[in-house]
């Protein structure tokens, strides 16, 4: 029964550094990007390469997978400086379609379909640590910092962007620089939890990093309320735990647990958005629409 | 003196529709400008020719003598340019003194240089100055009409710049809040800043502009003292729409 909490609240934790960075994209910058999912999977090939080739460090696994989800954001960041809205949705949606299509096929470095497997686990000094409370620390520093940028300059920059790209500009604000930063470490952040993933499951492969998982992040983010800074995590605490407390209602016959967990998240999902439409934790003069 | 703001032969296309063709201005420090004229005559895209928002096809534009043809809207802002638009282009979810404090801080890294103090009192100061000071923690998107153009010449008051570019600052408002415009208007052009309005209320026009450019189909057909420029029947004809003596022509 420990383990298995243990392993849900790992689980909380990575996909909770997911929703939170995914939420400084979205809720503050405005970069409405479908393709998170991508700098998660980059992370995780990253970080178990790192773990299978040269040690199995969660920090220098960590380090280097933040280093390349955050460079290659730039392919994110790119059509994000020149196109807006739901422009940039499908320009995201095009990137998630591409990498998933080089995950499966550069075999040498990610294992194709079959994944990386018999990753090692973490090591701290030689001494093996549970991945658990390295996550939490991760998510720990992540939401400080996005609180302290939100409350900074920087965030102030981001949210002018968002709301008015062109008055922003008109400041003196250079928005590409501003957009680029915000891709970039909401994406490094993605990759974070990418290294914490591969190294808690000791496995990977594609199907993690599909475009539904990427869905799944956003709903955590919304359902929790976009642009908040806890939001993101109560949405994925919700999202995560609903499935194993389905299982847990005897009545329901084990081989229709899926169904009726997609049957639950979907109404779920439809009546928030009907009473609290900017999520749980958001503003609710928000969503609301202003006729 | 030279002016700080000039432009010579401004010119811009939309397809077949000449919005701007050959514009020439000064702006001197320490006046009023206006520009009048009709809707679509090109008043405003002769503002964001000079901002960087809009790519000009001949022509050239200089900041104390530096070219800004071709220059980024950041860049021109960074040279002391500064614009309002309008439709305001507020921060809308954010709230007025961080609406006020975001036009204080150019940087777009992580951090801001410089002295953070002056920069918020520079922002106190901006608020205060048109109003504002009891609406600080209000969202921009929840104020009065007449505060959010306050707001709109917050910001640029914060922003710290001596060339203004102002379109349609006053439409819209009371007496009392267009006298309070005004004065705000005065108090900058006595601090020497080079003001360029862009309006349709005459009323403000005369009362505040110290010269008027007037212009048609991105011409500019006259330029002048306010008085002199209001005199001309042919371009009062052309304001309000008759057209008939072209057609005589």
């Amino acid at each position: 029964m420990i383990a298995y909490f243990s392993n849900l609240a790992t689980l909380v934790a990575i996909f909770g550094i997911l929703a939170v960075t995914l939420n400084f994209m979205v809720g503050y910058a405005g970069i409405f990007s479908v393709a998170h999912a991508v700098f998660f999977g980059l992370g995780a090939y990253a970080g178990a390469q790192i773990a299978l080739t040269v040690a199995p460090d969660p920090l220098l696994a960590c380090a280097v997978a933040a280093l390349i989800a955050g460079v290659l954001s730039l392919c994110l960041a790119l059509p994000a400086l020149r196109v807006r809205g739901e422009y940039f949705v499908a320009a995201s949606l095009g990137l998630q379609m591409v990498a998933l299509t080089l995950f499966s096929e550069v075999k040498s470095l990610t294992g194709g379909i079959g994944g990386l497997t018999n990753i090692p686990r973490p090591q701290v000094f030689g001494v093996e640590v549970s991945v658990l409370p390295l996550a939490l620390l991760a998510l720990g520093l992540l939401l400080w910092a996005i609180h302290a940028m939100a409350n900074g300059s920087f965030g102030r920059t981001l949210k002018a962007i968002r709301d008015a790209e062109s008055a922003a500009e008109a400041l003196g604000k250079p928005v590409a620089v501003a957009k680029a930063l915000a891709v970039a470490f909401a994406c490094a952040g993605a990759g974070v939890a990418g290294a914490l993933f591969a190294l808690h499951m000791s496995f990977v492969n594609v199907e993690s990093f599909t475009l539904e998982q990427s869905v799944l992040v956003m709903a955590m983010m919304i359902v929790g309320g976009t642009g908040t800074l806890f939001g993101p995590l109560v949405g994925a605490v919700l999202l995560l735990s609903l499935p194993s407390a389905l299982s847990f209602l005897t009545f329901i016959p084990p081989t229709e647990v899926g169904s009726v967990q997609q049957i639950i998240y979907g109404l779920a999902m439809t009546l928030l958005m009907v009473f609290r439409p900017a999520g749980l934790l958001g503003d609710q003069t928000k969503g609301k629409s202003q006729a | 003196m030279s002016a700080p703001l000039s432009c010579e032969g401004l010119a811009r296309s939309f397809g077949g529709v000449k919005a701007v063709q050959g514009v020439s201005l000064a702006l001197p420090a320490g006046a009023v400008t206006a520009l009048v004229g009709p809707n679509g005559a090109g008043k405003t895209t002769v503002f964001n020719l000079i901002t960087g928002n809009l790519r000009a096809d001949a022509g050239t534009a200089q900041v104390r003598g530096k070219p800004v043809i071709g220059l980024k809207p950041w860049q021109v802002a960074r040279l002391g340019v500064a614009r309002s638009f309008q439709d305001l282009r507020l921060f809308t979810q954010m709230n007025v003194r961080d609406n006020v404090l975001a036009a204080t801080e150019r940087g777009a890294w992580f951090w801001q240089g410089g002295d953070r103090r002056a920069r918020l009192a520079a922002a106190e100061a901006a608020m205060e100055a048109t109003g504002l000071t009891a609406l600080a923690e209000a969202r921009a998107v929840d104020l009065a009409y007449a505060e959010r153009k306050f707001l709109s010449m917050a910001r640029i008051l914060a922003a710290g710049a001596d060339i203004w570019l102002l379109d349609e600052p006053a439409s819209g408002l009371d007496l009392a809040s267009r006298l309070r415009f005004g004065q705000l208007l005065r108090d900058a052009r006595a601090r020497g800043v080079a003001i360029c309005l862009i309006e349709h209320n005459l009323d403000v026009v005369v009362d505040l502009a110290d010269r008027i450019a007037f212009l048609d189909r991105g011409l500019v057909l006259a330029e002048g003292a306010p008085r002199e420029i209001m005199a001309d029947p042919k371009l009062a004809a052309i304001y309000f729409g008759d057209r008939s003596h072209e057609a005589a022509a």
